[in-house]
């Protein structure tokens, strides 16, 4: 099923914001700060991660009037595939180190 | 973070109508976006949130119109999209309406034949003249076979002057006038249609013995001469050149005292046979104001002519054979003030010279207040020239009402048909993929429904246009045909001439742009899209075949 999700690199950025601290729940407004997507971008991201089963939601009760908040965090099958295309994209990236400057991976 | 503010307040009534769009499985999606824009900091950027957020919910509903049933978990409370859901049940309601209401416009005998109207800037496109139709008219065929059942000769002569077949016009018009002689008139009116063929000689000779005084005969001659001599390559360069029968048919126009087009004889025949056989065809009845009634040469034919006696005139002056002088310019005067309306504004010019010779003249003869009135006439006869050269400047220039109303039932004919073609795609493609014509199993697909619905209110709102920008001149046509009042025919006349104009052609759109080259531009747009049809139906049903057998054996 995941092989059907597209590795946009925006999905890779979210991903990588994800594997930084796999267990913690973490806002819309706080990853869309940290990786510089806008809503209309990052929404659809999650929403893909999400239908795909790589990410958890659950809804957070506010005090004082303030909506609840919807969070996320990646589930098992989750955060085995952000690695896993981490560690994709470190290897592709060594290898097109290797191949312009000769360097190790 | 200030939650009053004008732009976080539009933000959080942004999402909310967005979330009130939103399809079941995103309206969770849409109230985090929601939930997240409190904690948004600023008010302009809650907006942009607030603006992603909307735009990504109104992306997933469009799809979920397009698509219905594409992966969209529904929430029991929100069933605005699943089958027979609000929007659905909407648009089918809604293009039933519009195709409903559609057909009762057909029913109205007025927006028939507008429709027809509107079709009549087809024919150009199809390399037959602006002022021609595509094909016989069934109507006039029809006409014409009663007429010559009945020995009708009125009816016979209106489907003469109407034919737009030479020789079938020719025959109908000596038929006409051996039935009743005192129609002899329509010969004039046919001859200056089509000028050239075999019996325009005997022609101008009938209508000089039925109207003597008339100059129109003896225009009809000079043109067959003038083009006669084009055909065989002798047109004359100069003055001595004119060949001596051209001139003796011009003399004879020029000493004419009166010109008659037969314009009100032609109203008064199309008026009775239009109310005899009960045809409702505002082109039956329009006559060609922009062109006048009057052989096409004729104006370059009297400014030759006159410019021809004005010279002879001053070489008679400077003979001292003053009296002859005098005569020559005064038929100038006189010929160019009976041209009148029908064609005189070219000849502006030969008036103005006519008269300032005759002022000459009378200063010679030292009558000092005859020379001052000529003067005066000259002026005045430039400036009237200018004038009226500038109005028909307008009128082809298109500023007027009808040159919009045409320009509306033109752009409304073309929607018509557009929005037509879209409806018929949109069954058969239903009835093939159903495969039965069962209307419980014509369930349509969103992207059927899409198009059927806006093919339908297209179709609907341009039926109106063109009902609207037509009903005056529907109004004028009755007027006239059962009172006679030809108020407003002139209106008429330009309207219809209009919409013989292709859209994009001349005026509007493309003021520049004539009709062969629209017609041009127009069938290289045609073969571009077939070609792109084919390559669309060569990759679906050759390519992709092919390409899926040959995964299977891979």
């Amino acid at each position: 099923m995941a092989k059907s999700l597209r590795m946009s690199p925006q999905t890779l950025l979210v991903l990588e914001r994800f594997v930084e601290q796999p267990r913690v729940w973490r806002y819309g407004y706080d990853l869309s700060r940290e990786t510089g997507l806008k809503s209309g971008t990052l929404y659809p991201i999650l929403m893909r991660l999400a239908k795909f089963h790589l990410l958890e939601t659950r809804w957070v009760t506010m005090t004082d009037g303030v909506p609840p908040r919807h969070t996320y965090r990646l589930t098992p099958s989750g955060a085995e595939l952000a690695r896993s295309q981490q560690s994709a994209t470190r290897s592709v990236a060594g290898v097109r180190r290797i191949a312009l400057f000769g360097g190790k991976a | 973070m200030s939650s009053g503010s004008f732009a976080r307040r539009l933000a959080t009534f942004l999402l909310e109508w967005a979330i009130s769009f939103a399809p079941g499985d995103t309206i969770e999606w849409g109230n985090a976006v929601l939930g997240e824009l409190h904690q948004v900091d600023g008010d302009w950027s809650a907006l942009l949130w607030a603006i992603g957020g909307a735009s990504m919910l109104l992306k997933h509903a469009l799809v979920a119109i397009v698509f219905p049933g594409r992966n969209h978990p529904l929430s029991t409370s929100r069933n605005l999209f699943r089958q027979g859901g609000i929007v659905r049940k909407t648009a089918i309601y809604g293009t039933t309406a519009c195709i409903v209401a559609f057909l009762l416009f057909l029913f109205a005998p007025v927006f028939r034949v507008a429709v027809h109207v509107s079709l009549a800037q087809w024919p150009p496109l199809f390399h037959v003249s602006p002022f021609d139709r595509l094909g016989p008219d069934p109507r006039l065929e029809a006409l014409k076979r009663k007429a010559i059942q009945k020995r009708d000769g009125e009816a016979l002569a209106f489907a003469a002057v109407h034919t737009r077949d030479q020789s079938e016009s020719v025959q109908l018009a000596e038929e006409a006038v051996r039935l009743n002689p005192g129609l002899t008139w329509v010969y004039g009116v046919v001859a200056v249609d089509w000028s050239f063929f075999p019996q325009v000689e005997r022609w101008t000779s009938a209508l000089q013995t039925f109207d003597p005084e008339n100059a129109l005969p003896h225009l009809i001659a000079a043109e067959r001469i003038d083009i006669e001599q084009i055909e065989n390559r002798k047109t004359p360069r100069n003055a001595s050149e004119e060949s001596s029968e051209w001139k003796k048919a011009m003399a004879a126009a020029f000493q004419s005292p009166k010109l008659d087009t037969y314009s009100k004889q032609l109203e008064d025949l199309n008026r009775t046979v239009l109310l005899r056989y009960q045809i409702n065809d505002p082109f039956l009845i329009s006559t060609d104001h922009l062109w006048y009634r009057v052989p096409s040469y004729t104006a370059a034919d009297s400014s030759r002519y006159a410019e021809l006696l004005l010279e002879d005139g001053k070489s008679r002056e400077d003979q001292g054979d003053r009296r002859s002088a005098f005569e020559h310019y005064s038929t100038v005067v006189r010929f160019t003030q009976t041209l009148g309306e029908n064609g005189g504004f070219p000849m502006a010019r030969c008036l103005r010279d006519a008269f300032q010779r005759l002022g000459s003249l009378s200063v010679k003869e030292g009558n000092s207040q005859q020379a001052e009135l000529y003067s005066f006439l000259a002026n005045t006869a430039d400036s009237a020239g200018k004038e009226e050269s500038f109005a028909v400047r307008t009128q082809l220039d298109s500023r007027e009402v009808s040159h919009w109303n045409a320009l509306l039932a033109r752009a409304s004919g073309v929607a018509l048909l557009l929005s037509g073609t879209v409806l018929l795609l949109c069954v058969v493609s239903l009835v093939v993929r159903r495969r039965s014509l069962r209307l419980a199993a014509l369930q349509p697909s969103g992207m059927t429904l899409a198009f059927s619905f806006a093919g339908a209110v297209t179709a609907l709102f341009s039926s109106i246009l063109l009902y609207i920008s037509y009903r005056p001149y529907a109004e004028i046509t009755q007027r006239f045909i059962h009172t006679g009042d030809n108020t407003g025919l002139a209106d008429l006349s330009r309207f219809l001439a209009f919409t013989r104009i292709p859209l994009g052609a001349g005026g509007f759109f493309g003021k520049y742009l004539s009709v062969e080259r629209f017609a041009f531009y127009f069938w290289c747009s045609v073969a571009g899209l077939c070609v792109l049809v084919l390559m669309l139906c060569i990759s679906r049903f050759l390519i992709r075949p092919n390409a899926r057998a040959a995964n299977k054996v891979g």
